[in-house]
């Protein structure tokens, strides 16, 4: 395989059987369908490119930005398609709530906008709401934008209807599969894809997958959100049906562990809600049938999401001198001193003392001499032994004495002869009058 | 009536849910002092209080909860919390007045919002702090305290438009507080006028839900903070306003569903949920939604004090992703906020009499007029929809089954709709029954009243859990020593 540009190897992404003996089914054959092979990581490759493309020498000419509401894999084609040809790229949205994928867009060289979030003393008779006026300034004469529109514009749904479709069709060896199985966001590929099948045969069945109503699943629409996409027509799915969080993420680890398929929240809630529907048909089948669905994007950036959702997924081993294995009584043991006998020990004995705060209220305010090591990087030392020398005198110093009296503790217990905590902190300190400075 | 009844139930805490269970005592105040009638429970403002106070703890922070006056005139509210810690936030002459007549005293008080020059010098007088709108006020507080020989006024800078680096939040456009870009000239000025005033802290309050904004605005304030520190000023505290929420509705569950059949009925899929097919900012364009839901999000899962604690919880990214609540208890700074609604979750609840039950057409839904005026119960300015709760009059009858009605009001315009929505109850009411709206405490009970038509704005009572009985007196009449209510 030759290419002259990255573009080119768009689409023609891979159709992967389903082994049944993790999905179960009896009389069905299942596929997965791997847009995230696409060279930008997702199915939004296609439409991205095939929206962008007629329009990019124009814009090469104008020297026009790229805009797009997007929350995610848009937006990364996007900013790669025009950084490629030299130009900005701008995305706007209040829904990109997975970190890792905004810094990827800033790696990418994207600039970033949210909208902000509702009034809470509402007007009920405003009317300028952040999405009408973002239009109302990319309509504005004049305006140097490309903007590619995903939600409204045909183009996105052709690069299905004339991509992601007739390839399903040529990978089964020229058969309809009896069903499609697409999770809704712009509803580009299921209604492309949709589309495609129906004209060589009828009587495929589309199932549409939302996000339960109270849930975030990343690039999926809830059943009202859908509403709000242009390209949405309820006609096209024989069924549409919800699919929580949980269940995506159950999914997507069927896929990545069992399937050997990296895919995201996405294609695990396309699997789960493919699966679920099928199962109920299943039994009562007495022939062979066909089912494909969509694997949207890639895991790896959504590792957030997980942390977030399923922290028990990331479970790494116990840490070794931690505070957190501290018992009360240990920690209720902690030597400590008070503000007045820790100045007259720093007078008398010159303990070393370390500040456990963060390096930005250390520089703003501390205790004259000390050192700052933020409790987090402290942490970090302890598991490697005592980080100083047993015969100097240590006296740790955090806001209010509840960590440092956790350390103490652990240092105490670690073999340290002489460390003692600031009783009442920082804070404790500066009420009592003692010296703060900033150096 | 079209399919299921869309019930959107009230959330109601143990205090409300007994009052409204005292269907004697609610139909003899009706009865005595007229519909509408609103009922405040001054206690549950204590409560209010302590559950924001215990996120403080949680976080080790000092620092005052100011209640936001603006949000409701009661004076047993506020007589309420004179006798706990809590401090007020002042929006007005008349509202400082009341404060200190309260008996708060002028370290429990800040004046916020744009300020006429009396405002201003009573503030001033009395040692109140002032949260300063802008350099024009900084100047006109100066010379009104040189003039008038007072002490240095105790000020917070009141600030906006915060910005991000990296991701740029679009915020709400404000038209109080200086926009952070103009703070070097603000602090010049607080400098210049180092005789007068003594910069203790900043400022803001965004109208907004969005945590994410609010993050932003209080690391932009922390930013401030340093700021001010490099000049060698000693600010102690950052005050971040108000706007924690409340959840209205008990359901989840029922909001999703109203809100689907609401977008469902816009796009002409279902019979309209409406008087007239209004969309509550939603409309429907070639099977398209367009516009966007202007309604309160009434059913919340994090609102009011867990709203504050999930705000103190987010990282600050430009001060090395460390908790918010982290950085300030480290810097050793005050937090103060100023809740209004949130400290008037489950505060009371507003009565109205049913006059008159019209059937339009058949299987339409029926007319209810209430005695009463749409803004004396405000819900629906406020964009908040929950369902009244039926109070069976003494005489009357249960009628039977679910029904959907519209409630409209006693003034003479088409507009005067108690909701525009159509409101589904569980049976239908007969004259002479009471509909109670509850947890209207909050912005719902006097913010929109008029006297339009020489028709009276609702009266207030406060009422108080006496062992099993529930005892009441007008709002004006209540202190926290009336026998066996308040604070004990
Ligand atoms: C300065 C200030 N603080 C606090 C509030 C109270 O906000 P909420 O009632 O939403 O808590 C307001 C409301 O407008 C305000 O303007």
């Amino acid at each position: 395989m030759r290419y002259d540009s990255i573009t080119d190897a768009i689409g023609n992404t891979p159709l992967v059987r389903i082994d049944p003996a993790v999905h179960g089914l009896r009389n069905i054959d299942l596929f997965a369908k791997l847009e995230m092979l696409n060279p930008f990581g997702s199915v939004k490759d296609r439409a991205a490119w095939n929206m962008a493309r007629p329009l990019l020498a124009e814009a090469v000419e104008h020297g026009s930005q790229v805009v797009e509401l997007s929350s995610g894999n848009t937006a990364k084609a996007l900013a790669v398609v025009a950084g490629m040809h030299g130009l900005g790229f701008k995305s706007v949205t209040n829904r990109m709530r997975v970190p890792e994928i905004k810094d990827l867009l800033l790696l990418l060289g994207a600039q970033i906008e949210e909208l902000p979030g509702q009034s809470e003393c509402l007007d009920p008779t405003a009317t300028d709401d952040p999405l009408t006026l973002f239009h109302r300034t990319l309509s504005a004469s004049g305006s140097t934008y490309l903007h590619t529109d995903q939600y409204y514009n045909p183009r996105n749904t052709e690069a299905h209807l004339t991509g992601t479709g007739p390839e399903i069709v040529k990978d089964l060896d020229g058969r309809v599969p009896d069903w499609f199985v697409a999770c809704v966001g712009t509803a580009g590929s299921s209604t492309g894809v949709a589309r495609a099948l129906r004209e060589e045969d009828p009587s495929v069945r589309v199932v549409g997958l939302v996000a339960a109503k109270s849930d975030f699943i990343p690039g999926i629409r809830t059943i009202d959100e859908v509403q709000e996409v242009g390209l949405f027509d309820p006609e096209t799915y024989d069924t549409m049906e919800s699919v929580s969080a949980d269940e995506a993420i159950e999914g997507m680890l069927t896929l990545n562990r069992r399937c050997g398929i990296l895919g995201g929240p996405t294609g695990g809630a396309a699997y789960h809600g493919a699966v679920r529907h099928l199962r109920a048909v299943d039994e009562e089948l007495t022939e062979r049938r066909t089912a494909v669905f969509i694997v949207c994007d890639r895991v790896e950036s959504y590792l957030s999401y997980v942390r977030q959702r399923r922290p028990d997924l990331l479970g790494r081993p116990p840490r070794k001198n931690s505070p957190a294995d501290l018992t009360d009584a240990e920690v209720g043991g902690a030597p400590s001193v008070t503000v007045a006998e820790a100045r007259r020990w720093i007078d008398s004995e010159g303990p070393l003392v370390v500040d456990l705060r963060s390096p930005y209220a250390y520089a703003a305010l501390h205790i004259d001499g000390s050192v700052n090591i933020v409790d987090e990087l402290f942490a970090e030392l302890l598991q490697g032994g005592v980080p100083f020398s047993r015969s100097r005198p240590v006296l740790l110093a955090c806001p209010v004495g509840e960590q440092s009296a956790r350390y103490a503790a652990l240092l105490t217990r670690m073999g340290h002869p002489d460390v003692r905590s600031l009783a009442g902190g920082i804070i404790a300190w500066r009420d009592a009058g003692a010296p703060l400075v900033r150096d | 009536m079209g399919g299921r009844p869309l019930y959107l139930e009230p959330r109601l805490e143990p205090r409300l849910r007994s009052l409204l269970a005292a269907t004697g005592t609610l139909r003899s105040l009706t009865d005595a002092l007229g519909s509408p009638l609103h009922v405040v429970v001054p206690d549950q403002i204590a409560e209010n209080l302590e559950r924001f106070r215990s996120v403080y703890r949680r976080h080790h922070l000092s620092g005052q909860v100011y209640y936001a006056h603006k949000a409701n005139r009661s004076s047993a509210l506020l007589r309420r919390l004179a006798a706990t810690d809590a401090g007020v936030d002042v929006a007005s002459l008349g509202e400082l007045q009341h404060a200190l007549g309260a008996g708060f005293t002028a370290d429990r008080i800040t004046a916020t919002g744009p300020k006429n020059p009396e405002f201003l010098w009573l503030a001033a007088l009395t040692g109140v702090t002032v949260s300063v709108d802008g350099a024009g006020e900084l100047d006109q507080l100066a010379a009104l305290v040189r003039k008038h020989a007072l002490a240095p006024v105790r000020v917070l800078l009141r600030l906006s438009g915060f910005e991000t680096s990296g991701v740029k939040v679009l915020s709400r456009r404000s038209r109080f507080g200086t926009p952070v870009r103009e703070l070097d000239p603000l602090l010049e000025a607080v400098e210049r006028h180092g005789d007068a005033v003594e910069l203790t802290g900043v400022a803001y309050h965004l109208d907004t839900t969005s945590v994410a904004e609010k993050a932003t605005a209080l690391e932009g304030a922390l930013a401030a903070l340093e700021a001010c520190r490099s000049r060698g000023l000693r600010p102690r505290a950052v005050d971040v306003g108000g706007g924690f929420g409340v959840s209205y509705l008990a359901e989840r569950e029922q909001w999703e569903a109203y809100t689907t059949a609401l977008t469902a009925a816009v796009l002409g899929r279902r019979p309209p949920l409406t008087w007239g097919g209004h969309g509550y900012g939603l409309r429907g364009e070639s099977g398209t939604l367009r516009g966007v839901l202007g309604l309160y999000p009434a059913h919340r899962s994090v609102a009011g004090a867990a709203y504050l604690d999930e705000l103190l919880a987010q990282p600050a990214a430009s001060l090395g992703g460390r908790p918010l609540a982290a950085l300030l208890l480290e810097h050793l700074y005050d937090l103060h906020s100023e809740p209004g609604r949130a400290l008037l979750d489950q505060c009371g609840l507003t009565l109205a009499k049913v006059l008159e039950v019209r059937s339009q057409e058949a299987g339409g839904a029926l007319l209810v007029r209430l005695a009463a005026k749409a803004d004396d119960i405000a819900l629906e300015d406020h964009g908040v929809l929950v369902d009244p709760v039926v109070i069976p009059g003494s005489g009357a009858g249960p009628g039977e089954g679910p029904v959907a009605v519209h409630l409209f009001g006693g003034l003479c315009l088409e507009t005067d709709l108690i909701t525009r929505r159509t409101v589904f109850l569980p049976r239908r009411p007969v004259p002479g029954d009471l509909l109670a709206f509850a947890n209207t405490a909050g912005y719902a009970m006097d913010f929109h009243a008029t006297r339009a038509q020489h028709q009276p704005v609702a009266r207030k009572v406060a009422a108080w859990q006496d062992g099993d009985a529930w005892r009441w007196c007008l709002d004006d009449q209540f202190w926290p020593i009336t026998p066996s209510g308040g604070a004990q």
